[in-house]
């Protein structure tokens, strides 16, 4: 069986967006620059990020990558399960659909952690704090700790906690619920959030928009209730508060709030903050290794002994590729197999199934 | 593409102007007027320029009105400037459309003001959206199906103070699922003039919002992408060597000068400063600057 040990996506160096290279397929790859300055545990997690170009004549500006190997279909599922200490799991298209546990789930967690593995469940989904998902797979009859979860709500305070984030700063958020909840767990100060969503705003001449001078960063992820006052308070912040962080908890274009269609997700609202204020944020959630980073500290587990498995292609898998550790694609999400295989695509995961349970049924099999 | 450093506007090289040039391209805000207030003297310049016997064509990327309510604005401001000699963004995306024959029978969905829904019209496309879905919200308790309309050709986004998530839904399934949808964008200045006191997210904060959600480029038809220029070019048969683009803005309107190949003055009665445009890290050298179009008078005067 093929191991890829370091990941050949993972581009460490800073000046790489800014070289000339070209593709050989267009391609959804996302690379991400975000500069940690000063934060030792994000110092080697930087990665760039490349925003493809499509201009009107821009079909040459393409990068060429070395050719990899392509994702094999699972077939010894133990040989996987017995090379890593830790499995982490997304959530949406690989444990639960919308409201629905997927077939087979709760036999295959029991199953893993009989066998002593820890499991940690990583979702970019800011939307519930830790607490709130922990009753989420509690009413799924799903027997998971709080603290084996990791939000980018939760992402957000403890990259906040990680850069010493002074008490007496404040944070503006444009999102919901579950960062509001991770913000107070953690001591932080917070204005904004879904109240916001209903302040109305008149535009006429003499009107001036006033905002918090103490706001010291702002965090911007998926947003319901998403409008032009936000959007101008975060903008003021970001422009005017001398150091103000520009913070996302992800750029995920859609994301599947119920499970029979695509609705637009916090990619949209982070887009608006950046056309509006022109800085590019620093992103806590997937495919950043932010997360990573912090549970392989938190559990005191080395990279090459965790196995990410995803439906995604730009979040999970290349969050694990750029993590260093081995990755399972599932087909049970947003991912087809024609999509994974498609010349379109270089993302690649190290191997891929229809659905986790595939562990079980895959491991009667070879016996 | 000049790299020459700008160049202060002179008795001298006005004059050379004044004869070499046929045509004057105006921004607005910034430039004739700063909110509702019309800039000193702008109508006074005006007037001696089409006493000249100058063409004067007025290009604006914001497009939050029609060709005809600005004409109105004009107006009320003392200035008389026909609709046909202003070009807003808003009226660029419907000949856009017009110019690429897209057809009547696929409609457009709007992201933006009624400027872009009246345009559209009045090119005889089918419109929809636009303020009208400034109050839409969804129920997320029904957990029910958002449907949208399967014949939608083409979105188009412009400023949108009323813009909510309805909306980005809406485009982004029209971009994301209907076969051959085009993402048309007015313009994607980071900035717009809604109120004199201070700066608000312009365009480019809907069309970016878009971007994310749909992970497609659009197809920008306001400055400084040359379709407006090479629409007007071709309706008023001008040369781009007689004409001078004046504006406030150096990465809109100079480089649209520039992109098309004509005079370019910067005014500093905009959002642009003197030390903006002679910061070293500025590679946008207009021809010319003045401190505002008043100067013109000015300078001939003296």
């Amino acid at each position: 069986m093929m191991l890829r040990s370091s990941s050949t996506i993972a581009a460490t160096s800073v000046g790489v967006c800014h070289t000339q290279r070209l593709w050989s397929h267009s391609v959804t790859l996302n690379y991400r620059l975000s500069q940690f300055a000063g934060n030792p545990l994000l110092s080697n997690s930087a990665f760039v990020k490349w925003k493809r170009n499509i201009g009107s004549s821009n079909k040459n500006n393409r990068f060429r990558m070395a050719t990899k190997a392509l994702a094999q279909p699972l077939q010894n599922a133990d040989e996987l399960i017995d090379s890593v200490e830790t499995f982490i799991f997304d959530c949406d298209g690989v444990i639960w659909k919308g409201d629905s546990l997927i077939e087979g789930v709760p036999e295959t967690l029991d199953m893993l952690r009989s066998k002593g593995k820890r499991l940690v469940f990583v979702t970019n989904n800011s939307t519930k704090s830790r607490k709130q998902y922990g009753k989420k797979f509690e009413t799924l009859g799903l027997n998971v700790n709080a603290e084996e979860i990791f939000a980018s709500s939760f992402a957000v305070a403890a990259y906040l906690k990680s850069i010493d984030f002074p008490k007496d700063k404040k944070v503006y958020v444009i999102g919901e619920d579950g960062i509001l909840k991770e913000l107070e767990l953690a001591g932080y100060q917070y204005v904004g959030g879904p109240e916001d969503g209903g302040k109305k705003i008149e535009l006429k001449p003499g009107f001036l928009m006033e905002h918090d001078e103490d706001v010291g960063a702002v965090v911007v992820g998926f947003d319901r209730y998403f409008n032009y006052y936000k959007v101008q308070y975060g903008t003021l912040c970001i422009r005017e508060n001398p150091g103000c962080l520009f913070i996302a908890t992800n750029r995920d274009a859609v994301t599947h709030l119920t499970d029979a269609q695509e609705w637009a997700g916090g990619g949209s609202m982070v887009g608006a903050l950046v056309g509006s204020t022109q800085r590019e944020p620093l992103v806590v959630g997937k495919p950043s290794t932010f997360m990573m980073d912090y549970l392989a500290n938190e559990f005191g587990i080395s990279k090459s002994q965790i196995c990410m498995v995803g439906d995604r292609l730009d979040t999970d898998i290349l969050f694990g590729q750029n993590g260093g550790c081995k990755t399972l694609l599932v087909l049970s999400g947003v991912t087809t197999l024609p999509v994974l295989q498609s010349p379109n695509n270089s993302i690649q995961p190290d191997f891929y199934t229809n659905k986790i349970s595939d562990f079980l049924s895959l491991k009667a099999a070879a016996v | 593409m000049s790299s020459l450093q700008s160049q202060a506007l002179s008795v001298e090289n006005f004059k050379d102007v004044l004869d070499s040039v046929e045509a004057f391209l105006f921004d607005c805000d910034g430039v004739i007027w700063k909110g509702d207030q019309l800039i000193d003297a702008a109508s006074q310049t005006l007037d001696m320029l089409r006493h000249k016997g100058k063409k004067l064509v007025f290009v604006t990327n914001n497009s939050w009105k029609s060709r005809s309510q600005y004409a109105e604005k004009f107006k009320s401001l003392g200035i008389s400037v026909s609709p046909d000699e202003i070009f807003s963004s808003s009226f660029a995306a419907a000949m856009y459309l017009k110019v690429n024959n897209f057809p009547t029978q696929n409609k457009v969905y709007v992201i933006g003001g009624d400027g872009i829904l009246d345009e559209l019209q009045l090119a005889g496309f089918t419109a929809f959206g636009g303020p009208g879905d400034a109050d839409k919200t969804i129920d997320w308790k029904q957990n029910g199906f958002f449907e949208h309309d399967k014949s939608v050709g083409a979105v188009v986004v412009g400023i949108d103070p009323k813009i909510n998530y309805y909306k980005l839904q809406y485009g982004t399934l029209c971009i994301r699922e209907n076969p051959g949808c085009l993402f048309i964008a007015t313009n994607r200045d980071a900035v717009g003039h809604m109120t004199p006191s201070q700066e608000w997210p312009g365009a480019g904060c809907m069309v970016a919002a878009m971007c994310g959600s749909t992970q497609k480029e659009p197809v920008v038809v306001g400055k400084p992408s040359t379709f407006m220029m090479d629409f007007l070019l071709e309706k008023f048969n001008l040369s781009c060597s007689k004409m001078c683009m004046v504006g406030d803005r150096l990465d809109t309107d100079i480089l649209f000068g520039q992109n098309a190949g004509c005079k370019t003055l910067l005014v500093l009665s905009g959002c642009t400063t003197q030390s903006d445009l002679q910061d070293p890290s500025n590679n946008i050298q207009p021809d010319f600057y003045a401190s505002k179009i008043s100067d013109m008078l000015d300078l001939l005067g003296a």
